[in-house]
């Protein structure tokens, strides 16, 4: 939606226009509940988180002054609610569990080499044409402590910047970046050993 | 990629940064969010580390793949339970 369009069914909103309202809600649900389904990986806490940022949507939409872009302002309401919510029937990793750079960094071999590194990117290529990848990446994804896979979410997946994904979470740039980092490492490490796996089948 | 390699000195360009220095900023490199003079510097280190360059390139990769996610199309009932739930909490039309 062009911006001035969407800057006119936000004022109309907030003035109590209904339509205006339901035309913003059409325009911004799709994406919504793609990210919800990402951060939960079920339909009925998808369709929860959904309701929840609407409804928290309806609530506040008059208090939004245009300080940052809508979108921004829409995704700290359902990132607060992706993160409030339980999930359900599925291993949850630990929360604030601290992932550890020293951990997740390549240990040289026990003769002090260097470690070895394969080079997978143009392998991953042939594995995304062939469908292969997704679900190996949704998997690593899910393995993620919640507060580090909702900042790759947001930045990787969604493709906000650092900055707007801080002002969704409440977090400096700073502990956006490492938070970051720490995720996309993990999820590199997770799809090296798919690689290494399909290479010995 | 060792551990944690002391800085080398470079003939030419001074201290090289080690493997962990530049483990530690290689999302932002990928990103771009860099100076140009550490930008430099970790090309520097990874003209002599292959391990890095692996590295960088598969999480560079990592990166890629993550947007190329195809998104999750919202099912017609979620959409249609979705103004049921608000329809009560919508304003009356003016």
């Amino acid at each position: 939606m062009p911006p001035q369009d969407e800057h006119a069914l936000i004022e109309a909103s907030r003035a109590g226009d209904s339509g205006a309202l339901d035309a913003l809600i059409r325009s911004h649900q799709a994406r919504v509940y793609s990210f919800a389904m990402r951060m939960c990986r079920n339909v009925e806490d998808a369709k929860d988180i959904l309701q929840e940022t609407f409804l928290g949507m309806l609530r506040s939409i008059r208090e939004f002054r245009g300080e940052s872009k809508f979108t921004t302002w829409l995704y700290r309401i359902a990132s607060n609610a992706c993160l409030k919510k339980r999930r359900r029937g599925v291993f949850e990793p630990q929360p604030d569990q601290e992932m550890s750079l020293d951990e997740l960094m390549p240990r040289p071999g026990p003769d002090g080499r260097k470690p070895e590194i394969p080079d997978w990117s143009e392998d991953a290529e042939r594995a995304l044409l062939r469908g292969e990848l997704s679900a190996q990446m949704e998997a690593a994804i899910d393995r993620l402590p919640r507060e580090y896979k909702i900042v790759l979410v947001l930045r990787d997946v969604e493709g906000f910047s650092a900055e707007e994904a801080a002002q969704m979470l409440n977090l400096s740039v700073p502990a956006v970046k490492s938070r970051l980092h720490r995720a996309r490492v993990f999820v590199r490490q997770e799809l090296s050993r798919y690689f290494k796996d399909q290479e010995k089948v | 990629m060792t551990e944690y390699e002391p800085s080398r000195f470079h003939p030419k360009h001074g201290m090289a940064m080690t493997c962990r220095e530049m483990f530690e900023r290689l999302s932002e490199y990928v990103d771009g969010e860099l100076s140009q003079q550490i930008c430099e510097e970790i090309q520097r280190h990874m003209e002599g580390c292959e391990p890095c360059v692996a590295f960088a390139k598969t999480l560079k990769k990592t990166a890629d793949l993550c947007r190329r996610l195809p998104s999750r199309p919202i099912p017609p009932e979620v959409a249609a339970d979705l103004r049921i739930f608000l329809a009560a909490h919508l304003p009356k039309p003016k």
